[in-house]
C-alpha cells in the first residue's frame, strides 16, 4: 500500500473547464490533479498546432500533472500512484465525457460536480428553438450572485 | 510526488520552447501555425477587463466592431458564464446595456444545454432541409480550393487563411464561410464543421454543428445567406475593393434574385 493517503481523492481536470477556480480544484484544493490529453480525441478531430498551443498555455497555469494517452486509463493509474479512493471532476455534456467517466468507474468512484450555473433555475428549459428557451430563460441570466471578479 | 517519466513538462524559458517542445510532442497536430491568441486565466482576465458591452452591442456585426474575444476562454471553461455575467454586468449602468452580450452568453448556454440533451445527435441533420435540395444533393467533401484559400474570391480566400493562421474568424466572417460552403458550394454542412473544429481556438462541437445546421437550415426555419452588399458593409469593402471578381462575383445581387439562384427547387415550391 502507497503510505501516502492523505489525499483521499484525485482530481480529473478536463479541456471543457480549465480554470484554476473550476469545482472539481476548488473542492479539493490539496489534492493531486491530472490532465491528460486524449490521444485517440486529437487524432479523430484533426486538432491543429494552435489550439494544441492555446490548451497547454491553460495548463501551465493549473496545478495539474500533465499526460497523455488513453484517458481513463491514465487517470486510474494516477489514482492507483496517490493511494486514493476516488476521482472528483467537473460536468461535461460531452458525450466522451460521459464515456470516460464510465471507463474510469470501472476502477475508482467518480464523483462529478456540477458546472458554476449561469442560470439559477432548478427546471428544465424548451430547447426546441433558442427563442423559446430564451423567452424561459433571460430573466433567470441577469440574476448573478457569484462574487465578483476582482481584475484590479 | 516525483515528477514520473510519463508526466509533460510544466517549465519553459518562454512561449518560443514551449512551440518546440509541442512541435516535438504532437507532430501529428494540423498545420504549423501557432497563432498569436494566449491561453490561460491571465490572458483571459485581461481580455475581460477590455470588454465594453455598449460598443460591443452596437458595432459588434462589423468585422473590426469592439467584439471581446473571449470566446476561446469560454469553450475551455477558463472563464465560466456566471463570471463573465457578473463582470458584464458590473461594467454597466443599467442591465439593458449589457442585453446583447448576455444574449450571446445564452446563446452558449443554450447550445451546451442542448448538447446534454442530444449529444452525437449534435452529428445528424435536426430537421429536414428547406433549401428544396436532399441531403443526398450535397458533396460528402469540402472542396481543396476552399481549405487552401484559392476558390478567387478575395473575401472568402481571406477568411480561409485567417481560420488556419489565427484559429479565429469573426462570428460574421463564420456565417458568410458556412453560407458559401453549405448553399452556393452544396457541400454536406458535417465536411466544413470538421474543418472549423479542426482550427477554431473555441472550436466547440455543440456551438459549431448546431451553427452550422442553423446555416444549413437543419436547424431554422430557412436557410441563411448573404448579397456581398451585405458583406461589402460590414467589412468596411476592403475585400472587395481588390477582388479580381468584383462586379461579377457569386454573391451579387438583391437577395431575392440569389436565392431564385441558389434554391430553384424552393423557390418553385413558394410559388405555387
Amino acid at each position: 500500500m502507497n503510505p501516502d493517503r492523505n489525499h483521499e481523492r484525485i482530481v480529473w481536470v478536463h479541456g471543457d473547464c480549465l480554470r484554476p477556480g473550476n469545482p472539481a480544484l476548488r473542492a479539493r484544493p490539496d489534492a493531486p490533479a491530472i490532465f491528460c490529453w486524449d490521444d485517440e480525441l486529437l487524432r479523430e478531430w484533426k486538432i491543429s498546432f494552435k489550439r494544441v498551443l492555446f490548451i497547454y498555455e491553460c495548463l501551465l497555469e493549473l496545478p495539474v500533472t500533465i499526460r497523455r494517452g488513453d484517458v481513463a486509463g491514465e487517470v486510474a493509474a494516477f489514482a492507483d500512484e496517490h493511494g486514493a479512493t476516488g476521482v472528483v471532476t467537473t460536468f461535461s455534456p460531452s458525450p466522451r465525457f460521459g464515456l470516460i467517466t464510465s471507463e474510469i468507474e470501472k476502477s475508482y468512484p467518480v464523483e462529478v460536480l456540477p458546472e458554476d450555473p449561469f442560470l439559477d433555475y432548478p427546471g428544465e428549459f424548451d430547447l426546441r428553438r433558442f427563442s423559446r428557451f430564451w423567452r424561459q430563460a433571460e430573466s433567470y441570466a441577469y440574476r448573478g450572485g457569484g462574487e465578483q471578479l476582482k481584475l484590479w | 510526488m516525483p515528477m514520473s517519466v510519463k508526466d509533460m513538462r510544466r517549465e519553459f524559458s518562454g512561449r518560443e520552447e514551449l512551440i518546440e517542445y509541442l512541435r516535438e510532442q504532437f507532430p501529428e497536430a494540423e498545420g504549423e501555425e501557432a497563432g498569436a491568441t494566449r491561453g490561460g486565466r491571465a490572458a483571459a482576465e485581461r481580455a475581460l477587463a477590455g470588454v465594453d458591452p455598449r460598443r460591443y452591442a452596437s458595432t459588434r456585426n462589423f468585422l473590426d466592431g469592439a467584439v471581446t474575444r473571449l470566446a476561446p476562454s469560454i469553450r475551455h471553461g477558463v472563464l465560466s458564464l456566471a463570471e463573465v455575467r457578473d463582470f458584464v454586468l458590473s461594467r454597466v449602468q443599467r442591465a439593458n446595456d449589457a442585453s446583447k452580450l448576455i444574449l450571446e452568453l445564452g446563446w452558449r448556454e443554450y447550445w451546451q444545454r442542448l448538447y446534454a440533451q442530444i449529444g452525437e445527435g449534435i452529428w445528424r441533420d435536426r430537421e429536414n432541409l428547406k433549401t428544396g435540395f436532399r441531403p443526398v444533393d450535397y458533396s460528402e467533401d469540402l472542396p481543396d480550393d476552399i481549405v487552401e484559400g484559392r476558390t478567387g474570391l478575395a473575401c472568402i480566400d481571406a477568411f480561409s487563411r485567417e481560420l488556419r493562421q489565427t484559429g479565429y474568424l469573426h462570428n460574421h466572417a463564420r456565417m458568410w464561410v458556412a453560407a458559401y460552403v453549405v448553399h452556393w458550394r452544396r457541400v454536406r454542412w458535417q465536411a466544413a464543421a470538421r474543418w472549423f473544429l479542426t482550427h477554431l481556438l473555441d472550436g466547440d462541437p455543440a456551438s459549431n454543428n448546431l451553427s452550422w445546421q442553423w446555416v444549413a437550415s437543419t436547424f431554422s426555419s430557412k436557410p441563411y445567406f448573404f448579397n456581398r452588399e451585405n458583406l461589402e458593409r460590414f467589412t468596411g469593402g476592403r475585400y472587395c475593393r481588390e477582388c479580381p471578381l468584383k462586379g461579377k462575383c457569386d454573391f451579387e445581387g438583391e437577395y431575392d434574385e440569389i436565392a431564385a439562384r441558389l434554391f430553384p427547387n424552393a423557390a418553385m415550391e413558394s410559388a405555387r
